[in-house]
């Protein structure tokens, strides 16, 4: 009788890495569809493109590094996805190529791979390729509802983003739109309604932890009321919440758990300290990408956070 | 603290069964923390059953009887599910059993006089970490709170329910022992909630008042793991936290386990020392689960040579304990021990696990009821940094496991832990 002799504990719990990865990937599921309806097929091709080269990189780099070919772990697929959905529809597709070769290979593998990045790796893909293709980037199409648009086309109905309206000709978008996504945008940045329902699903199957969401969006709604208060010209609270990369950023990127503090008390001060620094860019700034420079500044003080909120043991 | 799959059905409600005869006992002369009793019998001795075969050596140690009269045969080194092995007496069971009668004048023994009867009778807390009983009894401070562990929070095990359920009323004879010895003001029965048909029996009995118990109550407890852990079941109950390096005692409460209860009734109302004790063997390759009073010593491989339980399939691991603490045996050749709760015979998991890369996902620090770091410490185990790891408070991990239960990436890191409380200093 050949028996098994192992450390305990003996029993474990069936989430593993790869299971977290689906979920995230299922939790996205309403955001694809949304960016699908909004922008068309060219939106799926991106989203194609990006998760593609992603994994195509990670499995380069972890024959090079003689790692084990792990990428069914999801994680690079996932980071494809995250930064695919965060680029504008009509961004060209070699820069999202080189956006995603530049996620895993400088995002993740250059800090030694899963786990011990620093930064995000779709954002910090998405803030090089803002330094490299600025016009790119910050250039948004109107949503179309028809699935295929010749490229020409795209160029003519090009339309700034409801931060940008707002920022540089005070006009605001109506919050039904906001809420649904019929604005410009991002691919998943626009639809409210299904980036809280992809969100409200990871956070009830416990995949990613509520603490950093939960402090970011109420941080977010304290600061822009007051603001709103003192200033009526200012937008209101749930323009604030709709607009922008906020809710695709309090719940999918301002959770991974490589980036953040892995303390509880660690994650309140992150939540709240990201959704500050948005709101401050957000008033006092000159680009509209608060939410991407906020987390990954966070990201980068996570380390800090971490250190001054160890927790004191059982009883210490 | 952490929900784990109970797997206590069908177990729980299984009566417990008597297994007496076995045709060799193996003895480990370290059942319980602290020194090795010492053995003071010689080979080919014959031995009456409850006779002292060794003697408590020092004073965090214990007496061990014979569980069956009969030769002893051998002492040597033999396997120990705790110890891996260690020196112990091998006995040959012959003649017949022993008979207890009832002790007489029980009200007027004194405190000392009582102390003196549970040392004598080798108890030890069966609840698994086997501290002499005696020794937590004498307590130089004053204890104002008695808490009465019925909570078994290990997946699998039914050994304290089945306990609870068919002998509570000798139990809570045994809390009015421990109570004339340590005067407690409260008294507190914890239960976990899955034990409903206990929880009804106990509020039962503290309302009839039939017991001389100072203000007892019933904590139930959510079904958490690791409930049962002294530390946590203090704070569960009193929201007292006793500090790494301190005891409970320091903090004024005492916990004992309802089988220990169960012994000290034993020894003090029919001078029947620790000789046998109730074990559950469960786990999927076993044609069914059991709750059987078996002796101390008794081997695992008798009760399969004798057809006591019998596999359904070959079983992958065996352990001894539950599933979360246990330690995983390589052979049927193991004895009983005052401390051993259960065997769990387990067949295939689902998949091969092979440990990933740490995520930082902080699950396990989520997961720890010690508030610690596990993955700081894999993090400076594996690379060796030992000296970091008392800053940590490493020492203060109660080996739970419901770190490793939660890791993702299925790190084993109550294995790395245990090393790197080998190396790490310790001067905290």
């Amino acid at each position: 009788m050949p028996l098994k002799i192992s450390s305990s504990p003996h029993f474990l719990s069936k989430v593993d890495t790869q299971h977290l990865m689906t979920q995230v990937l299922v939790g996205l599921i309403p955001v694809i569809c949304a960016s699908v309806y909004f922008f068309g097929l060219r939106a799926g091709l991106l989203i194609l493109n990006c998760m593609v080269t992603a994994i195509a990189t990670e499995a380069v780099i972890l024959y090079l590094r003689k790692k084990a070919l792990a990428i069914t772990d999801g994680s690079a697929a996932v980071t494809g996805l995250l930064l695919a959905l965060i680029l504008p529809p009509t961004t060209k597709w070699y820069a999202a190529t080189m956006g995603s070769v530049f996620a895993i290979f400088i995002g993740k593998h250059i800090f030694g791979g899963l786990g011990a990045n620093i930064f995000n790796p779709a954002l910090i893909a998405r803030a090089f390729l803002m330094a490299a293709y600025p016009k790119m980037l910050t250039t948004f199409s109107a949503p179309i509802r028809w699935l295929i648009v010749k490229p020409q086309q795209w160029d003519s109905i090009s339309q700034a983003t409801p931060l940008v309206l707002k920022k540089f000709s005070q006009e605001i978008t109506p919050n039904l739109d906001l809420f649904i996504g019929n604005i410009s945008g991002s691919l998943g940045e626009t639809s409210a309604i299904c980036i809280i329902i992809g969100g409200l699903y990871l956070l009830i199957r416990k995949i990613a932890d509520w603490r950093i969401p939960l402090s970011l969006i109420v941080t977010v709604v304290i600061i822009s009321e007051i603001g709103f208060i003192l200033r009526p010209t200012n937008a209101d609270v749930l323009f604030h919440l709709f607009s922008g990369g906020l809710l695709l950023g309090a719940l999918f990127m301002a959770t991974d758990p490589a980036t953040t503090p892995i303390t509880k008390k660690g994650r309140y001060i992150f939540g709240i300290a990201c959704g500050a620094l948005i709101m401050v860019i957000r008033y006092f700034g000159g680009l509209p990408e608060a939410v991407m420079y906020s987390i990954l500044f966070m990201n980068a003080l996570t380390p800090l956070i971490n250190r001054y909120t160890l927790p004191k043991a059982f009883g210490r | 603290m952490i929900t784990v799959a109970e797997c206590k059905k069908p177990q729980s409600k299984l009566r417990s069964e008597k297994f007496l005869t076995p045709k060799k006992l193996y003895l480990p002369l370290s059942q319980h923390t602290g020194k090795p009793s010492s053995c003071c019998v010689k080979v080919g001795d014959f031995i009456e059953e409850s006779q002292v075969i060794a003697n408590q050596d020092g004073y965090i140690s214990s007496y061990l009887h014979a569980p069956a009269s009969g030769k002893v045969i051998a002492i040597n080194a033999w396997n120990n599910p705790v110890l891996g092995r260690s020196e112990a007496i091998i006995l040959e069971p012959q003649g017949v059993s022993k008979k207890y009668l009832p002790r007489e004048g029980i009200e007027n023994l004194t405190k000392e006089k009582l102390i003196e009867i549970i040392a004598a009778s080798g108890i030890v807390g069966m609840g698994g970490a086997a501290f002499p009983t005696q020794v937590k009894l004498k307590s130089p401070k004053p204890i104002d709170t008695l808490i009465i562990n019925g909570c078994e929070c290990e997946p699998y095990l039914t050994t304290d329910h089945r306990l609870m359920v068919e002998n509570l009323k000798e139990i809570f004879l045994g809390i009015e022992i421990i109570c004339r010895i340590i005067k407690p003001k409260v008294v507190i029965f914890a239960v976990e909630e899955n034990k409903s048909d206990a929880i009804k029996q106990i509020n039962l009995l503290i309302h009839t008042k039939k017991f001389s118990l100072l203000a007892a109550r019933t904590a139930v407890l959510p079904s958490y793991y690791p409930q049962g852990g002294e530390k946590q079941l203090i704070y569960s109950t009193t929201r007292r936290k006793v500090p790494g390096g301190k005891l409970p005692l320091d903090l004024g409460c005492l916990v004992h386990n309802v089988a220990t209860c169960f012994a000290i009734y034993e020894a003090v109302y029919y001078s029947k020392p620790l000789i046998e004790r109730l074990v559950s063997f469960c786990g999927e390759a076993l044609t069914a689960p059991k709750n059987i009073w078996v002796k101390i010593g008794t081997s695992l491989k008798e009760l399969f040579d004798q057809k006591i339980i019998e596999f359904r399939t070959e079983p992958e691991k065996i352990i001894s304990g539950g599933p979360m603490m246990g330690t995983s045996l390589d052979s049927l050749d193991y004895p009983i021990l005052k401390s051993t709760g259960g065997f769990l015979f387990l067949t295939k998991g689902p998949k091969e696990l092979t440990e990933g890369s740490c995520l930082r996902c902080a699950r396990c620090v989520d997961a720890c009821p010690m508030e610690l770091l596990p993955l700081e410490y894999y993090k400076r185990a594996k690379k060796g940094e030992y000296q970091d790891l008392s800053t940590f408070n490493i020492n203060d991990c109660i080996e739970c496991g419901c770190c490793a239960f939660s890791c993702p990436a299925k790190i084993p890191l109550v294995h790395y832990i245990k090393a790197g409380k080998r190396y790490a200093p310790k001067n905290k």
